[in-house]
C-alpha cells in the first residue's frame, strides 16, 4: 500500500483523542499537573533554603561545603519531585513540566528579592535585579531539566501503568543497532585503552630519562643507566606496537583477499556512533585536565600561603594585647585549634651594605612557629632558631651551605656561583662586618629573610644587615627612624615571590623592644584541624574568649582576592568546557535519530508483536547512555593518563612568570566524579527526543513504507 | 457462538494533503473462533489497512473492533501493547525478521516481550519452529536462509505465544509458487492443529479457493465472496 507518510499526522491526533477508558488520570487535566508541579518545587527551593540556614548554623563545614550539600539536595528533590510527577500524570509530560518551572521562576524571582539572603558571589545582599533575574532563571532552568530526568525515568520504569524496570530485550535491541559484539568491543577496547596507555608511558619514560639525564650529569663518566623497569616498559611498548601493526596487516591482506561485491557493508549510523564516541570522549578529556591543573594551580598557591601564613588571626580592637600569655592556653583548649603562636607585624626597611629595601617584619616565637606554619620546614640555610639564639650564629669567616630538598631544587651552577660570590665579598670587603668589635657581634638579634630578599641584599647567613623602622624617636629636629642591626640567622624559601621577597622574621622580645611596645602583640596566629572550617572555628574561639574586642581573620579572607579570581576562572572553565560536552551530546542526539529514522521498520514490527511505548524508548535510551558510558570512560582514562603525563613529563613554565617550576596538576577523584556526572547526564538527555520520538511512532508508520 | 472478532462500520480515511482519501467505508464482518479466511480484492483497495486495524495497529476513523465483544480501542495503551503481543499475530509480505538475530532469537521475541524467562521463551520459539519444519535452521540469520524459510521463521514468531488470531498479509507474495503452495499448506495445517482462527491476505486466486471461507475487499466494504 502506497499511502503518504505526511497522512499520519491527523491518524495520530486521533490517537490522542482516544479515552483513556474510565482510569483515573490527570492526561487531560494539565492544570492539576502544573498546580503539583508548582508545588513540589517550591517545597524543593524551601529544602534548600532551610538547610543552608541549619547547615551555617549547627556545623562547622564551610560556605562552599554548604551550599554544595543544600543545593545537591535540592536538586536531588527536583529529580524525584519529576519522578513522583510522572506518575501522577501517568507519563512524562515536559511542557507541563515547564509550566510550573516558569512559575517556579517567577516566584523565585520575587522571593529572592523579598528575603534578600546573602548573593552567592560576594558577602553581600543580593540587590541588582540583573541578578535577580539571573538566579531565577538558573532555578527556573534547573527545576525544568531535574524534573524532566527525573520525569523520564519515571517514563521509563512504566510510570504509564506498566511498572516494569527490566531492560533485556531491549538492550540486545539496542546493542545491534551500535553494531556491539566481541569484535566491535574489542577495537572499542584498544582504542580507549592504547592511547592512555601510550601516555602514561611516555610520562614514564621521560621522567626515567630525566633521571638518567641527572645521573650521569652527576657521575663522572657519563653512562648509560638502565633499569630493569625502564628496559620491561620499552619491550612492553615494542610488542604491542609490533603486535598492532601485525594484526593491521593481517586484517588488510583478508580485506584484499574479498571480492569486491563482498565487502561488510557499514551503515552510516555506526561511523556516527563511533563519532559520538569521540566527541564525548574529547570534551571529557578536555575538561578533566583543564580542570585538574587549575585545581593543581589552587592548591599550589594554598600550599605555598599556608605554608607561610597560619589559617587564621586572631586579633584585638586595640592595642593592648598584653593579657596573651593568659589567654593562650584558654585558645589551645578549643576544640579544632591545633596550634597557637604569637606574632608582632610591622613594617620595616632593610638595608645591607648600600642596597636597601622595603620589608615586612614579624616577630615570631621560633618556638611554636612550626605549630601554626611551616615556617621551620622552609629554612633552606641556617636555623630558625638562632633567632633566639643569636650567639651560634656562625661567623662570615664561613659559608653556610645550603640543606633541605627546597634547596636542591635551587641547586644548580647559578646557585654555586652566588655562594661563591658571597663568600669572595666577604674577603674583598671585611669592613662591612669589623665595625663591631666580635662580642658585640655575637649578641646582635638574629632575622631570617626570604631567598629573594637574600639575592637582593646580597646577604647570607652571618651577614649583618640593618632594619630602619619609620616610627622613631622624636627630636629638636623631628622625628628620626631607629635602626638596629641584626645577623642573618636563616634564609627561608617558600615559593611565593612575594613571600621570599618581603617577609623577614626576628624574636619576639626583640620586636618588642625594636618597636617599644611592652609586653604587646599584635596577635595570635591560629592553626585549625580543619582549613576549610577556619572560619566557623575561628568564631568558636571569639565566642570562647568571650567576643568583643577579640576577633580573628581566617586565611581565605586575608587572601581573599586570590582565591575568588581563581574559583571563578575555575567555573567559568568548567562551564565553557562543559559546553564542549553539550556539543558532543548533539551528536549522540542526531545519531539517535539517525538510527530511529533508519529503525523506523523495525520499531513498528517490535510495536506490533506487543513491545511498549516504553520499552522502545528504553532501546534508545540505553543506545545513547551506551555511547555517552564508552565515551565517558575513554575520556576519564586519556584525561587521567595527560595529567600523569604532566606530572610526570614536567611541563616547564617560565619561572619569572609563574615561580612555579612545573605545570602543576592535581587530580581530584570528587571532580572526576562530577565530569563523569556531568557527561552522563547531558548523554541522557539527548536520549529522551529521539527515543521518545521513536516511543511515539505507530505501529503501522514503518509498515506502510514499503 | 459469540464471534472472536468482530468490526462495526468500520471507516479509514487518509488525507492526502488537502483530499480525503476512503479507504474503508463502513466495514462490517465476524469471525469464529478457530475460523479461517482467505481475503482478496484488487491492489490499494485497503486490505492491509483493514489487517492493521483489524489487528489494532491502526485506529480506525469511525467504528469498532470488538473482540471477545470487548471494544479493543477502549483499551489504553498498556493493555493493547499486551493484547497484541498474545492475542494477535501478524506475517507480512516481508519477513521482517530482526536481520541481526538468529532464527530462534527472532521466533523468542514475543516471548521476551512478554518478560518470559530467556529459558522459557526459546523453549517455546523451539517448539513452534519446530512445527514449522525448521528445528535444523535454529542458529541461522535470516541473511542465511532461504525465502520460504524467512517466512516459516515469521510465522512462527507470530504463532509462539499462540495467540487466539492470526493476521496474514500476502505471505507468500514474495515466493515462487511452489514455495507459497508450501505456506499456504502450513497455514491451514497450523489452523487445523492449533485452532487459531487466521485471515489471509492473498492475490493467489486458487489459494484464496482452498480456504474454508473467503472474504473479499471491494469498495470499502467486506463481503463473503
Amino acid at each position: 500500500m502506497n499511502y503518504p507518510t505526511t497522512a499520519t499526522s491527523r491518524v495520530d491526533a486521533a490517537e490522542e483523542r482516544r479515552p483513556a477508558n474510565g482510569k483515573p488520570s490527570l492526561r487531560r487535566r494539565p492544570a492539576v499537573l502544573i498546580a503539583a508541579a508548582f508545588v513540589l518545587f517550591s517545597a524543593g527551593a524551601g529544602l534548600q533554603y532551610a538547610l543552608a540556614i541549619w547547615l551555617g548554623s549547627a556545623t562547622t563545614f564551610s560556605r562552599d561545603a554548604q551550599l554544595a550539600i543544600s543545593f545537591g539536595a535540592e536538586a536531588i528533590w527536583f529529580l524525584l519531585a519529576g519522578f513522583a510527577l510522572s506518575f501522577i500524570g501517568r507519563g512524562y509530560r515536559p511542557l507541563e513540566h515547564l509550566a510550573a518551572s516558569l512559575a517556579f521562576g517567577v516566584a523565585t524571582f520575587f522571593l529572592l528579592r523579598a528575603l534578600k539572603p546573602p548573593s552567592f558571589s560576594y558577602d553581600r545582599f543580593l540587590a541588582s535585579t540583573g541578578e535577580l533575574v539571573v538566579w531565577a532563571l538558573c532555578a527556573s532552568a534547573a527545576s525544568w531539566l531535574l524534573a524532566m530526568w527525573g520525569a523520564s525515568f519515571g517514563m521509563l520504569i512504566g510510570a504509564n501503568g506498566h511498572v516494569d524496570p527490566r531492560i533485556r530485550y531491549e538492550w540486545e535491541i539496542a546493542r545491534t543497532h551500535l553494531r556491539l559484539n566481541r569484535r566491535s568491543a574489542r577495537i572499542l577496547l584498544l582504542a580507549g585503552a592504547l592511547p592512555p596507555l601510550a601516555l602514561w608511558w611516555g610520562g614514564e619514560l621521560a621522567a626515567s630519562w630525566d633521571q638518567m639525564r641527572r645521573a650521569s650529569a652527576a657521575a663522572v663518566a657519563p653512562a648509560l643507566h638502565v633499569t630493569p623497569k625502564q628496559l620491561l616498559l620499552v619491550a612492553a611498548a615494542v610488542v604491542i606496537v609490533l603486535a598492532l601493526i601485525l594484526r593491521f596487516v593481517k586484517a588488510r591482506a583478508e580485506l584484499a583477499r574479498l571480492h569486491p561485491g563482498q565487502r561488510r557493508k557499514r551503515p552510516a549510523t555506526v561511523v556516527m556512533t563511533g563519532i559520538s564516541i569521540a566527541g564525548v570522549s574529547v570534551g571529557v578529556w578536555a575538561l578533566t585536565v583543564v580542570l585538574s591543573v587549575m585545581s593543581g594551580f589552587e592548591a599550589d598557591l594554598k600550599r605555598k600561603i599556608l605554608g607561610t601564613n597560619s589559617h587564621a588571626l586572631l586579633m584585638k580592637y586595640s592595642t593592648d594585647f598584653s593579657e596573651w600569655k593568659s589567654i593562650l592556653p584558654k585558645v589551645s583548649a578549643v576544640p579544632g585549634v591545633a596550634g597557637v603562636s604569637p606574632f608582632i607585624l610591622n613594617e620595616v626597611i632593610l638595608s645591607h651594605g648600600q642596597t636597601v629595601t622595603g620589608a615586612e617584619l614579624k616577630g615570631i616565637d621560633p618556638a611554636t612557629a612550626g605549630s601554626v606554619s611551616d615556617l621551620p620546614k622552609q629554612v633552606i640555610a641556617g636555623d630558625l632558631h638562632w633567632i633566639a639564639a643569636p650567639q651560634d650564629i656562625p661567623g662570615t669567616d664561613r659559608v653556610v651551605e645550603p640543606k633541605g630538598e627546597a634547596s636542591q631544587k635551587l641547586g644548580g651552577p647559578d646557585y654555586d656561583q652566588y655562594l661563591e660570590d658571597t663568600l669572595k665579598r666577604r674577603q674583598l670587603h671585611p669592613e662591612e662586618t669589623k665595625k663591631l668589635d666580635p662580642e658585640a657581634l655575637r649578641n646582635l638579634g638574629g632575622v631570617c629573610i626570604g631567598k629573594e630578599m637574600s639575592h637582593q641584599l646580597r646577604a647570607w647567613v652571618g651577614d649583618v644587615v640593618n632594619v630602619l623602622t619609620p616610627l622613631g624617636e622624636m627630636t629638636p629636629t623631628g622625628p628620626v627612624p631607629r635602626s638596629r642591626p641584626f645577623r642573618v640567622a636563616c634564609i627561608l624559601y617558600s615559593g611565593m615571590y612575594e613571600y621570599d621577597s618581603k617577609f623577614v622574621y626576628i624574636g619576639i622580645p626583640e620586636a618588642q623592644r625594636f618597636f617599644r611596645m611592652g609586653d604587646n602583640i599584635v596577635g595570635l596566629e591560629l592553626k585549625f584541624v580543619d582549613v576549610d572550617a577556619a572560619r566557623a572555628l575561628g568564631r568558636r574561639v571569639v565566642a570562647t574568649l568571650g567576643g568583643f574586642p577579640y576577633r580573628t581573620k581566617d586565611w581565605a579572607e586575608l587572601n581573599r582576592n586570590l582565591f575568588s579570581a581563581l574559583k571563578l576562572e575555575k567555573l567559568a572553565m568548567a562551564i565553557i568546557l562543559t559546553f564542549i560536552v553539550l556539543v558532543a551530546c548533539f551528536n549522540i542526539l542526531s545519531t539517535l535519530i539517525m538510527l530511529v529514522l533508519e529503525k523506523t521498520k523495525e520499531i513498528s514490527i517490535l510495536k506490533s508483536m506487543g513491545a511498549r511505548d516504553a520499552s522502545v524508548m528504553k532501546i534508545f535510551v540505553v543506545e545513547g547512555l551506551t555511547i555517552g558510558t564508552v565515551g565517558t570512560a575513554m575520556g576519564l582514562l586519556m584525561g587521567l593518563a595527560s595529567c600523569s603525563f604532566i606530572e610526570k613529563f614536567g611541563l616547564q613554565l617560565d619561572p619569572d612568570v609563574y615561580y612555579i617550576s612545573n605545570l602543576p596538576v592535581n587530580v581530584d577523584g570528587g571532580q572526576f566524579l562530577m565530569v563523569a556526572a556531568i557527561s552522563l547526564a547531558l548523554s541522557y538527555l539527548a536520549t529522551l527526543y529521539p527515543a521518545t520520538k521513536a516511543s511515539r511512532l505507530s505501529p503501522v508508520d514503518g509498515l506502510r513504507e514499503e | 457462538m459469540a464471534p472472536l472478532v468482530e468490526a462495526r462500520g468500520l471507516h479509514k480515511s487518509y488525507w492526502l494533503g488537502e483530499k480525503e482519501i476512503h479507504v474503508l467505508r463502513g466495514a462490517s464482518f465476524a469471525l469464529g473462533a478457530g475460523e479461517m479466511a482467505s481475503l482478496v480484492g484488487p491492489s490499494g483497495v485497503g486490505k492491509s489497512t483493514f489487517l492493521h486495524v483489524i489487528g489494532t495497529l491502526d485506529p480506525p476513523t469511525e467504528g469498532q473492533v470488538l473482540f471477545d465483544g470487548r471494544d479493543a480501542f477502549g483499551m489504553t495503551e498498556e493493555e493493547l501493547a499486551s493484547f497484541r503481543n498474545r492475542s494477535v499475530g501478524f506475517v507480512f509480505q516481508f519477513h521482517y525478521l530482526l536481520p541481526e538475530f538468529t532464527a530462534l532469537q527472532n521466533a523468542s521475541m514475543p516471548g521476551l516481550i512478554n518478560r518470559l524467562s530467556r529459558e522459557q521463551a526459546e523453549a517455546q520459539a523451539r517448539e513452534m519452529l519446530e512445527i514449522v519444519g525448521l528445528s535444523q535452521r535454529l542458529e541461522h540469520k535470516p541473511g542465511e536462509l532461504s525465502g520460504g524459510e524467512q517466512q516459516r521463521v515469521a510465522l512462527a514468531r507470530a504463532l509462539v505465544l499462540k495467540p487466539r488470531l492470526l493476521l496474514a498479509d500476502e505471505p507468500t507474495g514474495n515466493l515462487d509458487e511452489a514455495t507459497g503452495e508450501g505456506i499456504h499448506q502450513l497455514l491451514v495445517e497450523l489452523n487445523q492443529r492449533l485452532g487459531i482462527a487466521a485471515i489471509v491476505v492473498t492475490h493467489n486466486p486458487r489459494l484464496a479457493e482452498r480456504m474454508p471461507r473467503r472474504l473479499r475487499l471491494s469498495e470499502g466494504l467486506v463481503v463473503d465472496a
